[in-house]
């Protein structure tokens, strides 16, 4: 009888302690060593002299500018949490609450937020706000006088970031408004409140936990923010901890040290959130107890004048979501030169910006015609974004899938009730990156494994040439791991307790009932994760910017670049158009995931079965048919 | 057959079950009866294997499982949620156990379908996802997976408290029927003491990690062994001091100082009392109208007694009637203040 237990712990006991050893080195070399390195590296800066002075930043921050950078991003984080918390309210309320026409459309003008992001959506901005943007070209054309150069800094940010972050309030908020109770509308209506009235007393207040969650996620992005201040130019934290990163002592004071007292500063903030944020999820109890939840049916607003200006208000928001959206598709089809003088040219398509490549004649200053081959060329056929998308496509990808398996394993484990304690404190070490900003974790990283002194990745310097995307592929997992937990715990909790020991029973092992049993019931929310991981990842900019390097070029950094570098002399002829290109290229596939996340992923084998079902028929008869 | 000896779990410091003794013979169908966290399910899992028991055995025809692991018990389970795997069709499901007890794919094919027409699922239902059948039907995949590999006892926990009340007695039946078919030894737990009495051989009463009692239905209901056991199987009143002495003075043998207890539908209105039966004055205070019968709350000697008479048509009291209440003293229960009797 021993003998045979024996046998049959000691590859269970094995298996455990590879776990355990993943897990620590995975937490203590990727997680804490590389941040804490960070926050030491703050107090030992060298004076001139060579001596060792461990407050000089912490001086130089007091006396000196570097304030001003943590100042105007709490200045734009509590803008923010006004601006998106109006616009965010808003449109969740003009497409659920009000009786408003043509929602359906409204709502998927609303939403065209989660399929393009960051750095796509800035650049989209750009294309039509910038001083040589559509908008800007047509608004110069008839007042001359303008600024050509409205469009940028403090307000520019604000505008773009206002209703770039409304995504989380279309999904959570819009979520909160279809749960209230219909039922509690009607009884305020009956006891006599106008729907303005109930909006304000009984809708609004319920959703106050929802609000309260969605003004701390916008106020730490507003705080974390990084591709809007760095393309249209605001002194916020983020860039600068990017420039200093990659600044030297020959050029300023100990820049590394600076980066390292910012990003600790921007860690204090988010983890001083966070906390409150927390604390008050657990104490939520504003939730609605009636038992048969009555569907909302929308108000409509009696008043007619309320009502006309609701629909202005609505539709207004509508353009301004949909005119970035517009231009950029119709004008990824446009030829250069059409970009160039932001007309529209109706009588000339092109794929160019897409496939293919076309030769560039330019006159040189010298009077003579100059032929730059294959100078024009599209999103596929152009080397270098197309060795961003495959690099972009690889990493997230790897990225996505390890933060997945990672998780899944993790959960497995903690989901079996002999670890309880070991399994806190496993899911504490995976939900550590969520305390601390995306820059001190990249930051981190790309000081700390600038080293070849490292002994656990084998003393090689992870951030020297190729090496890098290996650590960028990290940053990427790790960065993910909280994300990936939230979703795939939920799911775990969705696994009936009595199918695991059915299984037993059946005389399955552990294996085979986590791959024949667990695994197929979380697979859909697992690739769901997945998709939205590599979603994220694929036109993710904050990360690849700190690593920038040439080994590391980035969907979203060529993106950036083809902001810079248009047409001079001939190249990158039509930068525009393909930066165009792609966020449509983007747009289709950030689209494709999501259908297949929401729509193809929420099947259950039921509904599978009757679609194969249908396919099968469908077969037959058009074989019937042939024959 | 099977054979529970000694049998004591904890959980940490809280005793679960204390010294479980139980006997089940071949082919019978045995039920757990209790109140929730009264150890039923607790006894179950120890038969399974999902518990090991800190002290005692666990003897399954002569031989001693109790740390023998759960697959090699050969001991089947139907589950309270069925804990049908949802990512598999009906076929899968019941091929499962099959599968992994490497029996050959034609084999398996057939002992499949073979399982699946005894408990009456068509082959278009095998193709099915699990989703796709009603509640009954699942129940009868989560019994044919269970019977799929030939094991020896079949251990079913609450099967039937997923499903609404008219299900319920549906399947009851269906259960015993095929219980009887199969000839499996059968262990099943439940709360519900109408489904115990109707479904099981002998019934095992269990309360606070002990068992009360073990008996026939019919003794366990009118023979109740304990106070608890004569208070959890229906509906019963308990005879207070005044109508207790107005039967002593009529000549009935009972004691004072115990806890005397009648089942409603013992006590008679208005016949003639035979030989040493009781008669006692009351008025009815109100009924209860339920079709097949009326029960009355009838105020005698100061306390409200409850009386179930048949609906046949003849005997409609109404209320404030003044009616006589026939009491025989040999149906009375009697038990000591400890709630422990002997049953008469």
């Amino acid at each position: 009888m021993n003998a045979s237990l024996d046998k049959k712990l000691r590859p269970e006991l094995i298996i455990r302690l590879v776990g355990v050893c993943f897990f620590a080195y995975l937490f203590f070399g990727f997680m804490l060593l590389p941040c804490l390195n960070t926050l030491t590296s703050i107090f030992n800066t060298k004076n001139a002299a060579g001596e060792r002075d461990a407050f000089a930043v912490i001086r130089f921050f007091l006396a000196g500018t570097m304030g001003k950078f943590v100042w105007n991003s709490l200045k734009l984080a509590v803008a923010l949490v006004i601006t998106v918390n109006v616009v965010g309210i808003s449109i969740v309320l003009l497409t659920e609450y009000f009786d408003i026409k043509g929602a359906g459309i409204l709502r998927m003008g609303y939403m065209t937020t989660m399929i393009y992001s960051g750095v796509a959506l800035v650049t989209g901005y750009m294309f039509l706000y910038a001083s040589d943007g559509i908008l800007t070209t047509a608004l110069k054309n008839a007042f001359p006088h303008m600024n050509p150069n409205w469009f940028s800094g403090y307000n520019a940010v604000l505008f773009t970031m206002t209703f770039a972050c409304t995504s989380n309030h279309m999904l959570f908020l819009r979520n909160a408004i279809r749960g209230i109770d219909y039922n509690t509308v009607e009884a305020a209506r009956n006891m006599g409140a106008n729907p303005f009235k109930v909006l304000w007393k009984v809708v609004l207040p319920t959703l106050i936990p929802t609000l309260f969650s969605l003004t701390v996620m916008t106020f730490i992005t507003g705080l974390c923010a990084m591709s809007a201040p760095t393309l249209l130019g605001y002194d916020s934290i983020n860039p600068e901890i990017v420039r200093l990163a990659g600044s030297s002592t020959a050029d300023e004071a100990f820049p590394q040290a600076r980066a390292a007292l910012l990003s600790i500063i921007l860690a204090m903030f988010t983890i001083i959130l966070l906390t409150v944020l927390s604390a008050y999820e657990r104490k939520g109890h504003y939730l609605s107890v009636s038992k048969t939840k009555a569907k909302l049916q929308k108000q409509k607003i009696v008043n007619p004048v309320a009502n006309i200006i609701a629909h202005l208000y609505a539709y207004v928001l509508f353009i301004i979501y949909m005119t970035p959206v517009v231009m950029i598709v119709i004008f990824s089809f446009q030829t250069y030169s059409a970009i160039r003088q932001k007309k529209l040219d109706l009588s000339q398509w092109t794929l160019i910006n897409f496939f293919g490549k076309e030769d560039y004649q330019y006159l040189t200053s010298r009077g003579q015609y100059k032929t730059r081959e294959g100078s024009i060329s599209g999103v596929f056929s152009n080397d270098a974004t197309l060795g961003g998308i495959k690099l972009s496509f690889v990493l997230s990808a790897l990225a996505a899938a390890f933060a997945c398996v990672i998780v899944v394993v993790a959960c497995n484990y903690m989901f079996n009730k002999k670890h309880k304690k070991s399994g806190i404190v496993l899911e504490y070490a995976l939900l550590f990156p969520w305390l601390l900003p995306t820059i001190l974790i990249c930051y981190s990283y790309r000081t700390y494994f600038n080293s070849d002194a490292i002994w656990y990745v084998g003393n090689k310097n992870l951030y020297y040439a190729q090496n890098v995307r290996m650590l960028i592929v990290m940053a990427y997992t790790v960065t993910k791991l909280p994300f990936s937990l939230r979703m795939i715990k939920a799911s775990f909790y969705s696994i009936d307790e009595e199918l695991e020991d059915a299984a037993k029973n059946l005389g399955a092992s552990p294996i085979r009932t986590f791959l024949q049993v667990k695994l197929p019931i979380i697979l859909p929310s697992v690739l769901a994760v997945f998709a939205l991981n590599f979603n994220a990842l694929f036109t993710e900019y904050d990360m690849s910017a700190t690593f920038a390097s040439s080994y590391g070029t980035s969907y979203a950094m060529v993106i950036q670049a083809m902001c810079a570098e248009e047409g001079l002399y001939g190249y990158n002829v039509n930068a525009s158009g393909r930066r165009c290109a792609s966020t449509v290229f983007i747009m289709l596939v950030s689209g494709l995931i999501l259908y297949l996340v929401y729509g193809v992923g929420s099947r259950d084998l039921s509904e599978r079965l009757a679609i194969r079902e249908r396919r099968r028929k469908f077969f037959q008869k058009l074989s019937g048919k042939k024959e | 057959m099977i054979k529970l000896n000694n049998i004591v779990v904890k959980f940490g410091d809280f005793v679960a079950l204390h010294d479980i003794n139980v006997h089940v013979k071949e082919g019978e169908f045995f039920t757990f009866l209790g109140p929730s966290g009264c150890g039923k399910t607790t006894t179950l899992r120890t038969i399974t294997g999902f518990i090991e028991p800190a002290s005692g055995t666990v003897v399954v025809k002569d031989r001693d499982i109790t740390h023998v692991p759960i697959e090699d018990r050969n001991i089947g389970i139907v589950f309270q949620s069925y804990a049908l795997f949802p990512t598999m069709t009906v076929y899968d499901n019941i091929e499962f156990g099959l599968k992994i007890k490497k029996v050959p794919k034609a084999e398996r094919d057939q002992r499949v379908r073979e399982i699946a027409r005894k408990v009456d699922l068509s082959d278009e239902q095998l193709k099915k996802a699990v989703s796709q059948l009603s509640g009954g039907q699942q129940q009868r995949v989560a019994i044919a997976r269970a019977l799929v590999t030939g094991p020896a006892i079949i251990c079913m926990d609450e099967p039937l408290s997923n499903l609404d009340a008219k299900l319920r007695v549906q399947l009851r039946n269906e259960l015993k029927k095929m219980q009887k078919d199969f000839g499996i030894t059968t262990i099943y737990v439940t709360h519900d003491q109408e489904e115990a009495l109707t479904l099981s051989d002998r019934i095992a009463v269990f309360n606070k990690g002990y068992i009360e009692q073990i008996g026939t239905p019919n003794e366990v209901y009118n023979f109740s062994k304990t106070e608890f056991v004569c208070n959890f199987i229906g509906d019963i009143n308990r005879l207070e001091d005044g109508i207790v002495s107005a039967m002593v003075k009529d000549g009935a043998k009972l004691d004072a100082n115990k806890h005397n207890y009648i089942r409603l539908e013992r006590l008679h209105v208005n016949v003639e009392p035979r030989p040493g039966q009781v008669s006692l004055e009351g008025t009815v205070e109100s009924r209860e109208y339920y079709g097949l019968y009326i029960k009355y709350y009838i105020s005698v000697a100061g306390q409200t007694l409850k009386v179930i008479e048949k609906n046949d048509g003849v005997r409609i009291y109404e209320e404030g009637q003044k009616v006589r209440v026939i009491i025989d003293p040999k149906d009375v229960m009697a038990y000591d203040a400890d709630g422990k009797g002997e049953a008469q």
